[in-house]
């Protein structure tokens, strides 16, 4: 059955390549970040880690990055509470226009990026929310529900139907049953939407240019350079924020993988 | 409820712990940027800064943020449009200093955006008579903006593909050897304008619709040459990597940097002539910083804000101090050669002396909306 | 009698725990991301004056921009360029995804996905930024195909550069979303195709596409979604030789700051986005009546 083989290991040459060609830009963006020269050139020709010591010591780096971080962790839990309680709502509830209620929440990725941040600056400058920190926030959030809510929805989708309803037919009340039976059990995927938010707030740069204004997050601090100064700051900070939202995708991952075997039909309760 | 044996204690050890680092990680990490918000500069000590790419960074303005104990905080912007859209967009006073292209000082008057300015606050004395009344400043006598920098564009070119001789008229733009291989500034004023020249206009922004017309079509018709549409990074790139051998609309901004590294580009002023950009510094209305961004300006405008203004790493750009001239001989000889601001050779102020250069200007007798449709269309075509 | 949370009579009461978990998404949803969408439609009717956005019920902006015809080219340009990205991207990323699914262990599966996603969400700006020292004149490939007496290829600033982006934006994406189809065939059809004498192409093209025919279907439109509306492959990579829609918005609102312009191309985008997302869908979840 050579020809089979052949093919098997054709095909997955084929994953390897594809696998290259997503990761190429990322190494390569590493190695010109070593770059000794203002013009990075491969061979690099020599190894220098003046850009990352430049980026530090400089204001608007660390502002940014501070500005990022802030957010980053404001919409994760904003959105990650927003998503919980849509997917719970749709686990939980029947109700007339339930679709129109998921469209709220599955919608917003159907919109271009630029859309979205074009829209927002337009509405937030309207009613004078925009060029700060919350606005960022206000606007990523939009963004970051959904992720959140599929997440959650996901594993809501694992539990058993009984267990909620055996809870109250044990007199819990509905709030005992969700403090002690739902949230417990949807706990991984909350860490891992809590993560997974962060990280796309993190990396998101063209909303967080419209609304932001003079209030920059990295991305957008990368998007300046890019359309005025480039050097290999931009490659150093690049490294960082690589570094940074592989780092929260890793944990998301992880924190959903390990509950992956068991815990079907279990309660896992509290102590 | 039903618990399996020693599992579920363990989840919920294992996702309380987790629980509890993670969150102890966020607040160190709150924590922290607060500190250094803190330890940094709080909204009373910043001064932010509408200007072109990299004017508000560390090497320019360093001085003066130690000096003051401020932060400079800069809004970037690539084309005079491009800065008119931003200051329209923001509430009055978003920033407390302007850098504007003179050309659009009127507009910005016209729009109540900047104040008005005494003229005893800046060191007219010693810049260089051209740049003492220059037009587009002074508005009905009054002061509305003072020039930070300058600088000429013409042609740029890779002098090992194009011979100096051979940029010494725009026709070269249109040589079979660089087909696929012009590349275009995407801002239409400057790029339109040196064709304008090319066609005879003396007055290359001031021109009748016949006029017009014919620069249309002299536009379209370096089309098939066209490498790209090209911002400011897209361009070094272009030129570094060959992937654009030849600009029009652009100049020693641009290849002085690419020079001094050693790559073998130059600008040439064609015989139908080169064009002036200027920029130049106004208080923002509305602003609530105005003394401390009038000593801003001051700064800049001094010998030492100059030669930092004229060395920075982003572009590079002439001044028109002239005991910044001065200085910068004294201090840094080979900023002052590669720039041509020695007193003792031909320099930059000689080669306005020698009438190719024209002023830029916005569109007089068109409206920036037909020259920009103009542009547009020649993108898509 | 036992109830099960959705037949429970709980399921249907609307008291403060039910709109204490409803309401949320409706908010903020309402407040930050329909109220600006509709704001988006009004704002096509408003004039700029020199800079100056003022309110106004005027069909100029609607009339101006679809007199131009470029941009109605533009238009029918990025709809190609996205139909062309989603394409190329859902061929080539097929063999991956197949490979992924049915030529790997589950552990192995793990590893891949893993590695898939993970840079998934990396900052598309950086990478894009990196790829123009791949393709560039004098950079890498030009390079390695130097070593063997090819090329320079231009690649930069053309099509060529532009799909590249395109790829970068959306392979993980597809590959996902079409392993996970692939790996819900019912093995027994690939098997029983097989013992009919089913040669392997043909079982992949009648019998494995067909079943995981929604997850494909989804993949592809999600990556036409992302392309038509991308700004900065065709920018950085293509050059904006031609732009696109999303460059077209950005040259607007740059040159005047005419966001009512820029707002009727985003709307004719955003209509025409949903009319491709539900004529998908319709295609993605219509069973075809078999013939016995």
């Amino acid at each position: 059955m050579s020809a089979d083989r052949f093919i098997a290991y054709g095909l997955r040459g084929w994953f390897l390549v594809a696998l290259i060609f997503i990761y190429v830009p990322i190494v390569i963006n590493f190695i010109y970040s070593f770059s000794p020269g203002r013009f990075p050139t491969l061979p690099l020709g020599g190894f220098s880690t003046g850009w990352y010591e430049l980026i530090l010591s400089e204001a608007p780096v660390p502002r940014a990055f501070a500005n990022s971080l802030k957010a980053g962790v404001i919409v994760a839990l904003i959105s990650t509470f927003i998503g919980f309680a849509a997917a719970y709502t749709d686990y939980r509830y029947r109700f007339l226009g339930k679709n129109i209620y998921l469209a709220l929440a599955l919608l917003p990725p159907t919109i271009p990026v630029l859309i979205l941040g074009l829209v927002m600056l337009m509405f937030l400058s309207r009613v004078s929310l925009v060029g700060e920190l919350y606005s960022v926030v206000l606007a990523h959030v939009v963004y970051c529900i959904p992720f959140a809510m599929a997440l959650i929805r996901l594993r809501l989708a694992q539990i058993d139907p009984d267990l909620e309803s055996a809870a109250w037919n044990l007199g819990a009340n509905s709030w005992r049953a969700m403090r002690e039976v739902i949230v417990p059990f949807t706990l991984p995927a909350i860490f891992a939407a809590l993560a997974l938010t962060m990280a796309v707030s993190f990396d998101e740069y063209l909303i967080a240019f419209f609304v932001g204004g003079l209030t920059e997050t990295l991305p957008v601090r990368v998007l300046a350079l890019l359309q005025g100064q480039v050097n290999p700051r931009i490659n150093a900070i690049g490294s960082f924020v690589f570094a940074i939202s592989m780092s929260l995708v890793i944990l998301a991952q992880i924190l959903l993988l390990t509950r992956r075997s068991g815990n079907r039909g279990i309660a896992a309760g509290g102590a | 409820m039903t618990k399996k044996k020693g599992e579920t204690k363990h989840t919920w050890r294992f996702t309380r712990r987790r629980f509890l680092k993670g969150s102890a990680a966020a607040a160190a990490v709150i924590a922290a940027s607060g500190v250094t918000r803190r330890v940094a500069w709080s909204e009373e000590n910043t001064l932010s800064y509408l200007c072109w790419p990299g004017h508000g960074a560390e090497e320019v303005v360093g001085p003066f943020e130690q000096a003051n104990g401020v932060k400079i905080i800069s809004k970037e912007y690539v084309g005079g449009e491009a800065m008119m859209a931003l200051i329209n967009q923001s509430d009055s006073g978003t920033y407390d200093v302007v850098l504007s292209d003179r050309e659009y000082i009127t507009m910005l008057r016209a729009g109540g955006l900047i104040d008005e300015m005494d003229p005893n606050d800046y060191p007219f004395d010693d810049f260089w008579p051209e740049f003492q009344k220059m037009p587009g400043h002074w508005l009905d006598g009054k002061l509305f903006s003072v020039v930070l920098d300058f600088g000429y564009l013409g042609i740029v070119h890779n002098t090992d593909v194009i011979s100096e001789k051979e940029a010494s008229s725009y026709k070269i733009l249109w040589d079979p050897k660089l087909t696929g291989k012009v590349g275009q500034f995407d801002w239409y004023l400057p790029s339109m304008g040196c064709l304008s020249q090319y066609n005879g206009n003396k007055s290359p922004f001031d021109i009748d619709d016949a006029a017009f017309s014919k620069l249309r079509d002299t536009v379209f018709s370096l089309k098939p040459q066209v490498a790209g549409y090209h911002g400011i990074p897209d361009i070094f790139n272009a030129l570094k990597n060959g992937d654009a051998f030849a600009y029009q609309g652009i100049g020693d901004w641009i290849t002085i940097l690419l020079a001094a590294d050693g790559y073998p580009v130059t600008t040439t002023i064609p015989d139908e002539g080169g064009i002036q950009w200027t920029e130049s510094l106004s208080l923002s209305t509305g602003g609530k910083k105005q003394a401390m961004a009038k000593k801003f300006i001051q700064y800049l405008t001094s010998p030492e804000g100059q030669i930092r203004v004229a060395l920075k790493s982003s572009y590079m750009g002439s001044i028109p101090n002239k005991k910044g001239w001065t200085l910068m001989n004294e201090t840094k000889p080979e900023g002052a050669t590669i720039l041509r601001h020695r007193f003792d050779q031909r320099n930059v102020m000689d080669e306005y002396a020698d009438g190719k250069i024209a002023l830029r200007q916005l569109p007089a007798q068109q409206s920036i909306d037909d020259w920009s449709e103009v542009w547009n269309e020649y993108k898509n075509i | 009698m036992a109830h099960n949370a959705l037949t429970h009579p709980a399921a249907r009461k609307v008291d403060g725990y039910a709109l204490f978990w409803g309401l949320p998404l409706v908010l903020w949803q309402v407040m930050f991301f329909v109220a600006p969408l509709v704001f988006l439609v009004v704002m096509t009717f408003w004039t700029v004056k020199n800079f100056r956005l003022a309110p106004d019920f005027d069909t100029v902006n609607w009339v101006n921009m679809f007199s131009k015809s470029y941009v109605i080219d533009t238009y029918f340009r990025t709809l190609g360029y996205g139909a062309l990205g989603a394409v190329v991207c859902s061929v080539l990323a097929f063999p991956a995804s197949y490979a992924l699914a049915f030529k790997a262990s589950p552990i192995v599966q793990r590893i891949g996905l893993f590695v898939i996603i993970t840079p998934f969400f990396t900052s598309y700006l950086v990478r894009i930024y990196s790829w123009q020292a791949v393709i560039s004149d004098s950079g890498l490939l030009n390079g390695l195909f130097g070593l063997v007496g090819l090329g320079p290829f231009d690649m930069l600033s053309t099509l060529f550069g532009t799909m590249i982006g395109y790829l970068t934006l959306t392979m993980p994406l597809v590959i996902l979303l079409q392993f996970f189809s692939l790996t819900g065939v019912d093995r027994n059809l690939i098997e029983a195709a097989h013992n009919l004498g089913c040669g392997r192409l043909r079982t992949v093209f009648l019998v494995i596409v067909p079943s995981a025919k929604t997850g494909i279907i989804l993949a592809c439109t999600f990556a036409f979604i992302l392309c038509f509306g991308d700004l900065v492959s065709p920018a950085s990579l293509g050059g904006s030789k031609p732009p696109t829609l999303s460059i077209l918005i950005v040259d607007t609102v740059k040159q005047g700051n005419n966001w009512p312009r820029a707002a009727v191309v985003a709307l004719m985008m955003v209509l025409t986005l949903i009319v491709v997302a539900f004529t998908a869908i319709f295609f993605a979840y219509r069973v075809k009546k078999e013939k016995t």
